[in-house]
């Protein structure tokens, strides 16, 4: 089932924010309240919201604009219909939520009107709906599971600790002396009447539409990128024959490649000793699988092809638009059309994507940091005293992003780009020898990727050198910027993304009658 | 002399091209639902308004003050002018009669005294059916009276069939938009004679000073106990309500939900499983499930009591001007994909938010925790039985008469 992560911020009242808190204390300690008629913590939203995985409320304070009441969750299925079970579920508890926020000034100001006047009875699902918003990067650490399955799968995985258990200490484990083949046997007639579903196959997590749905949008975001790289030399190869055009451009990109060398050395004190901030290109080995885009040839294949098709389809574009201009037919258009799209291809690449890069340089070596942000112990202790209670964390932070276009440009696009390219090469398959993005979570070359936009963060270098490398200095700056989150839940809060792919794997192979030996021995490593 | 035309439960039905017709566009109105709620959700034709998302009807619903329920008129005739709480707005007197009622239809006495009963009416009439079983008449009309009449304490009149009287009511109060003259003529007739019945009865049980632990006697008891609520006429007019409002209901939904089930193997196969394990919870759950493909009614009628406006701040915004008649299509907003997940599915894990069988707000029905419980029973014994199906030819599909069902026979082993 497809997943759906969104956010909601809404700007709050100043002088109703310490209510506000309360209200989402509150709704904390009614789903935390052991009398609550529920068998465990949480139990009213596990039970009245069953499509959500993870949902966080907080409240941010700022001295540069009002407090931001921010909802994230991450749930199965359409937002609509996870609206109406947070309605059904804290319908009262949130229409008071949204009272101590501020009327949108868009035309979502009758909505809220509607919906936070007194004795209002109009549903608040459509108020949330219509101010969510969408990320323009996330990730789905086991993408494809709905919540139902990872249950189902950690309540398999209980049960076959339990049935591999010793259950005598003074005989030998029986499972311990059989191939691994006839373990799954005796596990799987063990487990079926428990849980019947092994008995029927298991849903495809990634169908193959959105699989080809997630690389069409990878490609329809590159393409966009290349005509916007494209357009400077495409203006000129209208008018420039190309040796000039070659030759033009040829001396501009030598003169901002010996800019960008001139300017690739850190701030003074300021470089970070791993010189690839975590990006390395280790992933990339003529050992890897042919048909992965890992395999060096597989890959330069890929991007001369991609290239390719770009030429031909921008082409195609062009030539009807030109026939749309001037009446000439596609005979007389297509290779002017293509000349134009080749030279603006190949300015783009070599000219333009270097002059954004040396143009950002130029401001990243202009831009101010914060070397020492403020921080409030109170409020450090606050986070501290929430964390770590779980498998699991939730972290919110919001920070100012750096004026300017291009920042804003790269900003924006950058996100975008980000999170298509991570969702189409994140896999089910954890161990994959795949492009993996996984850094964005644990290397800092990703996180200064993804925040090296916000003011006051760590110098960067070329977006992702330097910056979060400088780890004191990183943290404090995130510790700064984050707040309190006063409302978490987790619909699993002892599993990790490993253990739950754990369990999915241990299922699946449980739903199969019989294993090969190579099979099953693969199976059961992770018994 | 008989108070009604004919002995028959049902009036018979209507002939004609205009039933014809009626019965056609009752086929299609689902598919123009559906059709509605993505192109025109709110639609207006003159004074009239129809709502058919699930957040408009929910808010129709609970807004009781802007959206009244257009029932006064002809409940003044059934119950003689005397008030009855379901056309009341929301004012002292409603929560008081209401209060009142809540002290002798008590919480206890589904679990203590109807479910049982009706397991057991139910049984036997499934056990001495030998096998073949019509639902409408035989097995839901006939429990649901006879378990319910003598709850609230009001037998059949003598020489009369109660069952014919409130369907009748029934249908004047709440299936007759045309306001058929013959209906009237036999609703004029009923009405009275009905409210002379339960006045008798009154009498008569004062009189030999047992009042019996009825709904019925326990009225009689508040009122000796000069408990507010419980004069001669409120007394009269809740039973009357009650006798009208309630039984004729479940011979409609009832054998509905089991042609739902009929039609989905995998669906009645699961009922049958629960019935047979005595999971009360979980039959209920596809019961109920069930009357979602077919509930009591496309939609309930109210009437605009001040210019206001549906959906406020949302680009459907309709406004509905005073006087104006709003069909709320509930039966509409458990299709609405926009709330429910897979709402052709059948799924009788459902969340109980995403069910609307029994209205929301001020008029959510009086009885609804009975007809929450007792509603599955009715069909328990059945659902026991191996191989159970439908009965051949036509007569094993359930056949309609105007907003009622009419047959369907069943076979079993």
């Amino acid at each position: 089932m497809r997943q759906t992560t969104l956010s909601v911020a809404l700007e709050v009242e100043p002088v109703s924010v310490d209510r506000l808190s309360a209200l989402i204390d509150s709704v904390k300690c009614q789903e935390e309240d052991p009398a609550s008629g529920y068998a465990e913590k949480y139990g009213r939203l596990q039970a009245g919201v069953p499509v959500l995985h993870f949902m966080s409320m907080s409240v941010f304070p700022s001295a540069d604009y009002d407090p931001v009441f921010v909802i994230e969750a991450n749930f199965d299925g359409p937002p609509g219909v996870f609206w109406g079970q947070m309605e059904a579920t804290l319908g009262p508890q949130l229409r008071a939520m949204l009272r101590c926020c501020k009327k949108p000034a868009n035309r979502d100001g009758p909505l809220f009107v509607a919906v936070t006047s007194p004795d209002s009875r109009y549903p608040v699902a459509p108020y949330f709906a219509a101010r969510s918003l969408r990320p323009s990067a996330f990730h789905h650490g086991n993408r494809g599971l709905d919540r139902g399955r990872i249950l189902d799968e950690g309540r398999l995985f209980l049960a076959t600790r339990k049935a591999l258990a010793q259950p005598d200490p003074a005989a030998p484990n029986p499972y311990r002396l059989m191939p691994a083949a006839r373990i799954h046997t005796e596990l799987r007639a063990a487990l079926k009447s428990a849980f019947p579903w092994l008995e029927q196959p298991a849903s495809v997590r990634i169908s193959l539409a959105e699989r080809i749905g997630d690389w069409l949008r990878v490609a329809g975001f590159l393409f966009l990128v290349l005509v916007g790289l494209s357009i400077p030399g495409m203006i000129v190869a209208f008018i420039s024959p190309w040796p000039r055009f070659l030759v033009l451009f040829g001396i501009a990109a030598v003169l901002i490649y010996l800019g960008l060398y001139r300017m690739r050395a850190p701030l003074a004190g300021k470089g970070a000793p791993t010189r690839s901030g975590g990006l390395t290109i280790e992933s990339l080995s003529f050992q890897n699988d042919l048909t992965s885009l890992a395999h060096p040839v597989t890959l330069t294949i890929g991007v001369l092809l991609f290239l390719g098709i770009y030429g031909v389809v921008a082409s195609v574009i062009a030539t009807w638009l030109g026939i749309a201009v001037t009446g000439y037919w596609f005979d007389k258009l297509w290779w002017p059309s293509f000349r134009v799209v080749a030279l603006g291809l190949l300015s783009g690449v070599f000219f333009t994507l270097p002059a954004i890069v040396l143009w950002l340089r130029w401001l990243e070596l202009r831009d101010s940091s914060q070397d020492a942000p403020p921080l409030n112990p109170e409020l450090l202790r606050e986070m501290a005293r929430r964390e770590d209670r779980i498998a699991q964390n939730h972290m919110g932070s919001l920070v100012l992003v750096k004026p300017g276009v291009l920042r804003m440009a790269l900003f924006r696009a950058g996100h975008l780009g980000l999170g298509l390219i991570v969702r189409a090469t994140a896999t089910e398959e954890r161990h994959a020898q795949n492009v993996r993005l996984d850094f964005i979570e644990k290397a800092h070359g990703g996180l200064t990727l993804a925040w090296g936009s916000g003011i006051g963060f760590p110098p960067t270098r070329f977006l992702v050198l330097d910056g979060a490398s400088h780890g004191r200095q990183f943290k404090a700056w995130a510790r700064h910027s984050m707040t309190v989150t006063r409302f978490w839940f987790s619909a699993y809060k002892d599993y990790t993304v490993d253990q739950i792919e754990r369990h999915a794997r241990i299922a699946d192979g449980l739903r199969k009658p019989t294993l090969t030996p190579k099979e099953a021995a693969e199976w059961a490593r992770d018994l | 002399m008989s108070a009604t035309a004919g002995r028959d439960v049902l009036r018979p039905p209507a002939n004609g091209f205009k039933a014809w017709l009626t019965a056609c566009l009752m086929a299609y109105v689902p598919l123009g639902f559906r059709v509605l709620r993505t192109i025109r959700p709110i639609l207006r034709f003159g004074n009239t308004i129809v709502v058919t998302r699930y957040d408009d009807v929910r808010e129709v619903f609970l807004n009781d003050a802007a959206f009244r329920v257009p029932y006064k008129d002809k409940l003044d005739i059934i119950m003689g002018g005397h008030p009855f709480f379901l056309s009341m707005d929301e004012t002292p007197e409603y929560r008081r009669d209401t209060a009142a009622m809540r002290l002798v239809v008590r919480p206890a006495d589904i679990t203590e005294r109807l479910a049982g009963e009706v397991e057991r009416r139910a049984e036997h009439i499934v056990a001495n059916a030998k096998g073949h079983l019509e639902i409408v008449d035989s097995l839901v009309r006939r429990v649901t009276f006879e378990v319910l009449g003598a709850y609230f304490g009001i037998p059949d009149p003598p020489g009369e069939d109660l069952r014919v009287w409130a369907t009748r009511l029934f249908e004047f109060q709440f299936a007759d938009p045309g306001s058929d003259p013959a209906l009237r003529r036999e609703v004029d007739t009923i009405a009275p004679a009905l409210r002379a019945h339960i006045n008798g009865l009154i009498e008569k049980r004062r009189a030999s000073g047992s009042f019996s632990d009825d709904v019925l006697g326990r009225c009689l008891a508040m009122h000796a106990q000069g408990v507010p609520g419980f004069s001669d006429d409120q007394i009269r007019s809740a039973l009357m309500g009650f006798i009208v409002g309630g039984p004729p209901q479940p011979p409609m939904v009832v054998p509905q939900a089991l042609e739902q089930l009929l039609r989905r193997p995998e669906a009645l196969a699961g009922a049958q499983r629960a019935a047979r394990a005595d999971s009360n919870e979980l039959l209920a759950c596809y019961i109920f499930e069930a009357m979602r493909f077919d509930p009591l009614a496309p939609a309930l009628p109210r009437t605009a009591t001040r210019d206001s406006t549906i959906a406020a701040g949302t680009r459907r915004a309709a406004a509905v001007p005073r006087g104006a008649t709003v069909y709320v299509a509930f039966s509409s907003a458990m299709m609405d994909q926009r709330r429910l997940p897979d709402p052709h599915l059948f799924n009788p894990r459902r969340l109980p938010h995403e069910y609307i069988h029994f209205g929301y707000g001020l008029h959510t029905c009086f009885g609804i925790h009975m007809n929450q419980a007792l509603l599955p029973l009715m069909l328990k014994p059945l659902l026991k039985r191996p191989g159970l199906r439908r009965a051949p030819g036509r007569s094993g599909y359930l056949s309609k008469r105007g907003a009622f069902a009419d047959r369907l026979h069943v076979e079993y082993e």
